[in-house]
């Protein structure tokens, strides 16, 4: 009678100890994290993925030209040294390999900030569509950073003036619209920031240097 | 001394087993606890269908993400294919594979770090905001420039490669970088210097950084050291629509 009682204990607590273990790993898998998200959230969620997956078709429809115009380049006998050429001129100018020009904004920034402070606005800046970033002349690539204490900020080296100016190229009302507004990163700043004057001025053409980082990895290797 | 002898004969083998188990049931019930907090789960009824499109988009975007690498190492074997003994087309395609490394528009190997950030798991205080407890866009965006300060060559938060038009941007408790959604724990890959390790430790903003995520809200921070790590190209729009290139400057070194 006690060893039937003990077994049917037993075999209870093994259920609930087995049913708890993959309870306990569905929650640390993480999934999707979707699950996470409130209703609001989610149709940010979607909305966000929507947009980007709409630019990513772009670009999907914009390759599959360039391999047809390369195949029929081929099937004639030709050379693509035109299109190589231009191909590598386009990705330069993304990259920051080379000096590019275009519309966009100027963002003067008169007070004191952290590091921290312009790499949000860069970030906003990037998040907003930018396709070329400068701060203090100095061109953004991927890791380039602006570093240091309110009053001695510098980047690649180079140290920045108390006025700092960014600068950014590509829809001027886009960048603008999303710096300011209300709850956006200029808000943020200022009410970070006491005494942060932040100004947005449109600009018909803007030249961005060329970066003067070796873009070029000495470590990492292509994986083939 | 033989009544303490006799008690310890008398605990039989099914009472050790049941006792041990209850321990790891009492464990498992505190672990699950732990794990639910400081992030709620919603259980209503219209997010159900939003959860359902949100990972058929994150579905298509895997496709069309593959899509995208596929036709660019097309371009590239076409490219490749028709130099024959041509010079000029030859010394053109190493400049485009040149540039494309530059851009991060290529997978990598190399030595490296990786580091996990995760939520607290600690119980968030009645006063407290919740959101302390969990990791940021900032959170990353601090490690990751960290990380490029330390000297790394190629960064990549969970399969996202960081570029220069990267943007890592808080949505809801997880993130958006680049065009994913990409929710905790975050794995940041960084390939650099053998030494990338060692210089990020010696940084003094990232250690008042680890002091003041890790050590006063709980944000868990782990390392591992690797010699062939692997950070994947980007797989997104290298397309220019209002910047173009200024032929007016020379860039510096060619």
């Amino acid at each position: 009678m006690r060893t039937s009682g003990s077994r049917l204990a037993l075999t209870a607590v093994a259920l609930l100890l087995g049913f708890l273990v993959v309870i306990q790993l569905r929650a640390q898998g993480g999934g999707s994290g979707l699950e996470n998200q409130s209703a609001q959230e989610l149709t940010l969620v979607v909305a966000n993925l929507s947009t980007r997956n709409d630019q990513l078709r772009q670009e999907v429809a914009d390759l599959e030209r360039q391999l047809d115009a390369r195949l029929a380049e081929q099937a004639r006998g030709g050379t693509s040294a035109g299109a190589i050429r231009s191909d590598i001129e386009r990705i330069e100018a993304w990259s920051g390999a080379i000096g590019v020009t275009g519309p966009g904004v100027r963002v003067t920034l008169r007070g004191d900030v952290p590091g921290t402070a312009v790499g949000d606005l860069i970030n906003e800046l990037r998040n907003a569509g930018s396709e070329a970033i400068a701060v203090g002349g100095v061109r953004v690539t991927a890791g380039t950073v602006v570093a240091g204490l309110p009053g001695e900020l510098s980047v690649e080296n180079t140290a920045l003036p108390p006025t700092l100016v960014v600068e950014a190229i590509g829809n001027a009302a886009t960048l603008t619209g999303t710096l300011a507004r209300a709850g956006g990163v200029i808000a943020q700043l200022q009410a970070t920031y006491d005494g942060l004057s932040v100004e947005v001025t449109p600009i018909d053409r803007l030249i961005l240097a060329a970066s003067e980082r070796d873009l070029a990895p000495r470590e990492a290797r292509p994986k083939l | 001394m033989t009544v303490h002898r006799r008690r310890l004969v008398s605990v039989s083998s099914w009472q050790v087993t049941g006792f041990l188990a209850l321990l790891l049931l009492g464990f498992l019930i505190a672990a699950q606890a732990a794990s639910q907090a400081p992030r709620v789960r919603y259980t209503t009824q219209e997010r159900q269908p939003l959860v359902e499109t949100a990972l058929g988009l994150q579905a298509q975007q895997g496709a069309l993400k593959e899509r995208i690498v596929s036709l660019r190492s097309q371009i590239t074997e076409a490219e490749r294919s028709s130099e024959g003994s041509n010079v000029l087309v030859r010394q053109l395609n190493a400049a485009s594979q040149a540039a494309r490394i530059a851009a991060g528009l290529v997978t990598l190997t190399g030595p490296g770090i990786v580091l996990r950030l995760e939520d607290s798991p600690e119980q968030v205080p009645a006063d407290t905001a919740p959101d302390d407890y969990l990791v940021s866009g900032a959170d990353l965006r601090t490690v990751v420039e960290e990380l490029w300060l330390a000297g790394a060559e190629a960064v990549a938060v969970n399969d996202e490669r960081v570029v220069g038009t990267t943007a890592i941007v808080d949505i809801g408790g997880a993130l958006l970088v680049n065009s994913a959604y990409l929710a905790p724990p975050y794995q940041v890959t960084a390939i650099g210097p053998t030494d990338l390790y060692q210089r990020l430790s010696e940084s003094a903003s990232f250690r008042d950084f680890v002091n003041a995520r890790a050590t006063r809200f709980g944000i868990r921070l782990s390392f591992a050291e690797g010699s062939d790590l692997v950070v994947p190209a980007f797989a997104g729009s290298v397309s220019l629509r209002y910047a173009r290139a200024d032929l007016s400057t020379p860039a510096p070194g060619g």
